[in-house]
């Protein structure tokens, strides 16, 4: 059988409703006259597996799994690995520290820029951000253990 | 129409208030950025932007955060004309009359037509809503939960025949969408749902970072920065205004694209792309020379072009007198009013008249501001479009995250945009368009409760939808729209919806 990329699809969400069903196990489902919380979780998920059946059903027009493009995966796998770094400091670094070295190493690692313009570009652009959240609009922006 | 007259004037005397004017002038000024930045579309704008206006009335807020959007529409058409890629999705089919006219050295004139129309449109659109929003207000006072739950069933199944994927992928987005609005505290019996023992989740997921992951951040990583290159045609400023011949070849499907924009606006779906698509097939069918199209037709710029901004226009009718969003970005907008304590709907015409009127105005005010913001900038807006894209992304990210934290200072919605990021990239990788998600998310309280509170009042009879004459209409609307799916299904036969599909596919990959 050839795989094909809404197979693939179908099956998730037929996985995904059942997932649902499970995890609202401990939901009281009430009456139709007093419908409780696990109303609508019940009917959510019996329509995605419903859907995702009928989705894996006709697959056939789907294009193969093998021939999707996955060319663009490393691209997006650094950048959310990047992303979720920067997100993890955020808290701790302050919005200074951690958005300029995000976007120096998105530049630097992902893109092959020139170092130092990359530095200059991001310290410019996070500097004018802070300014502008800080003073201009009374927002302020988490600090860091340097308190700026 | 007297009192909507005298409203009106009440509207101008806020929207005329500097401060308002200042915040339509920049929300008109981001939102031509957003359109003309690729990569970055309104929703995400209107998202990432949406902590900046925390500072500001709900007036101000909302004046702002519409600028951006019908903005965008503008700014859109100019990446489309001067790149041929578009700049965000509704300026899709503006790319291939629009680039061809520039190829020929009618580039400025390609742009003039396109900001011309767009204001007709923009200016028709808001004269409609003036006249059409509040008596439709007044109808929904009428509503009770039984209507609200087939009118929002009706939404979503309105979505998905509309939708250029097919009826069973949008559905299952929307399902999706309201499985995700199902998290946290349910508001009737305060049973925790899907929260796993985390309190950040018990207030439920937030629309922005959902937005701000699929749209902003899931849109850079199907991207690669290597994807964004292209010629840029400068137009000379001397060139902006169109011959007499081309402005009569605009004349009619400016007002063709006007008053099909604006009802197709009015129905849920993405409407302004959609518009756009069924203009430019309209204006190809009725033309006496169709062959031109494709190779520079000015109705294939105008056309387009009116009717995405009367849509994004049209668009707020059922948003400010139902509170029912008709797409993605409405309800991104429903979601900022109440951030700002503002219920969107029928109460907000007769209770809070200031806001809509005020709102109503400024969009008179905004549209007369793109105008003169868009053709006069051109140059400006040529020098933005040479950047290039591998020093945008890192800035689009940097919004991304502080625009989400800033909401709630939460960093866990920061975690659920990057999430949400990821599952954009792979929702596009498998050919699923994400907007009835962000649309299922934002539905689904209102939904869960109008058909909890609908089954109550019936003592759990399903009658209840037919036994109530317009819940059984819009029920009945759906039935229809349904079985108009399934025929097509059935019979493979290629409507309008594959061929905006095929259109899509083929502008937006550069």
């Amino acid at each position: 059988m050839n795989v094909r990329a809404d197979h693939i699809a179908g099956a998730t969400f037929v996985i995904f409703g059942l997932t649902i069903i499970a995890l609202s196990g401990d939901l009281p489902f009430g009456q139709l006259s007093m419908p409780g919380s696990g109303f609508l979780p019940m009917i959510v998920s019996v329509l995605t597996i419903l859907f995702g059946l009928m989705l894996f059903v006709t697959a056939g027009e789907s294009p193969r799994f093998s021939e999707l493009s996955w060319g663009d995966d490393k691209h997006a796998l650094l950048v959310t690995v990047i992303t979720a770094i920067a997100v993890a400091l955020y808290n701790y670094l302050g919005f200074v520290i951690t958005m300029a070295a995000m976007m120096i190493a998105l530049l630097v690692v992902i893109e092959r820029r020139n170092p130092l313009r990359a530095a200059a570009y991001s310290l410019f652009i996070v500097f004018l951000t802070y300014g502008i959240f800080q003073y201009l609009l009374n927002t302020p922006l988490p600090a860091s253990p340097f308190s700026y | 129409m007297e009192t909507t007259l005298v409203s009106l004037a009440h509207g101008f005397a806020i929207a005329f208030q500097p401060d308002n004017l200042g915040y339509a002038f920049l929300g008109c000024l981001i939102g031509t950025l957003v359109g003309v930045l690729p990569g970055i579309g309104p929703l995400a704008g209107i998202s990432i932007l949406l902590p900046v206006t925390f500072g500001l009335n709900a007036t101000q807020a909302v004046i702002m955060l519409a600028g951006i959007y019908y903005g965008s529409q503008y700014g859109g058409s100019t990446t489309s004309i001067l790149m041929r890629i578009p700049g965000e999705a509704s300026s899709v089919m503006t790319c291939i009359d629009g680039n061809a006219m520039a190829r020929k050295g009618r580039a400025g004139a390609a742009l003039c037509i396109a900001a011309v129309g767009s204001f007709i449109a923009g200016t028709f659109g808001v004269i409609m809503l003036t006249l059409v929003a509040p008596p439709l207000a007044t109808l929904a006072l009428r509503f009770g939960p039984p209507e609200y739950t087939a009118l929002l069933v009706l939404g979503l199944i309105f979505l998905a025949y509309m939708s250029s994927s097919s009826l069973v992928r949008t559905l299952l987005m929307a399902c999706l969408g309201i499985a995700i609005g199902l998290i946290g505290i349910d508001n009737m019996t305060g049973h925790f749902r899907f929260s796993f023992d985390l309190a950040e989740l018990g207030d439920g997921i937030g629309i922005v970072p959902v937005a701000v992951g699929l749209f902003g951040l899931g849109e850079i990583l199907s991207t690669p920065s290597h994807k964004i290159a292209g010629e840029v045609i400068a137009p000379k400023l001397r060139e902006l205004l169109p011959t007499r011949k081309e402005w009569r070849e605009a004349a009619g499907p400016i007002a063709r694209g006007s008053g099909l924009g604006f009802i197709v606006g009015i129905i849920p779906g993405s409407a302004h792309v959609i518009s756009s698509f069924l203009s430019y097939a309209l204006e190809r069918k009725i033309s006496k020379h169709p062959e031109q199209f494709g190779k520079g037709a000015v109705a294939g710029v105008a056309g387009p072009e009116s009717a995405n901004n009367s849509a994004s226009t049209g668009a707020f009718v059922p948003m400010l007198s139902l509170g029912i969003p008709t797409g993605p970005i409405t309800a991104v907008l429903i979601g900022a009013l109440m951030i700002h304590g503002v219920s969107a709907g029928p109460q907000l015409v007769n209770e809070r008249p200031e806001i809509f009127w005020g709102f109503v105005a400024s969009m008179y005010v905004g549209n007369l501001m793109l105008l003169l913001l868009n053709l006069p900038l051109v140059s400006v807006f040529v020098a933005v479009l040479r950047i290039p894209y591998v020093y945008l992304y890192p800035l689009i990210i940097m919004f991304c995250i502080v625009g989400v934290y800033e909401v709630n200072n939460s960093i866990v919605d920061v975690w659920i945009m990057l999430i949400m990021g990821v599952l954009g990239f792979a929702l596009r990788k498998f050919n699923f368009d994400p907007a009835p998600l962000v649309l299922g998310l934002v539905i689904a309280p209102l939904f869960e409760q109008s058909l909890r509170q609908s089954l109550v009042m019936s003592n759990g009879n399903y009658f209840i939808f037919m036994n109530r004459p317009i819940a059984a209409v819009l029920l009945g609307i759906c039935v229809l729209l349904l079985s108009l799916s399934a025929m097509s299904f059935f019979t493979k036969r290629r409507d309008w919806r594959a061929k905006l599909a095929e259109a899509e596919a083929g502008e937006t990959t550069p």
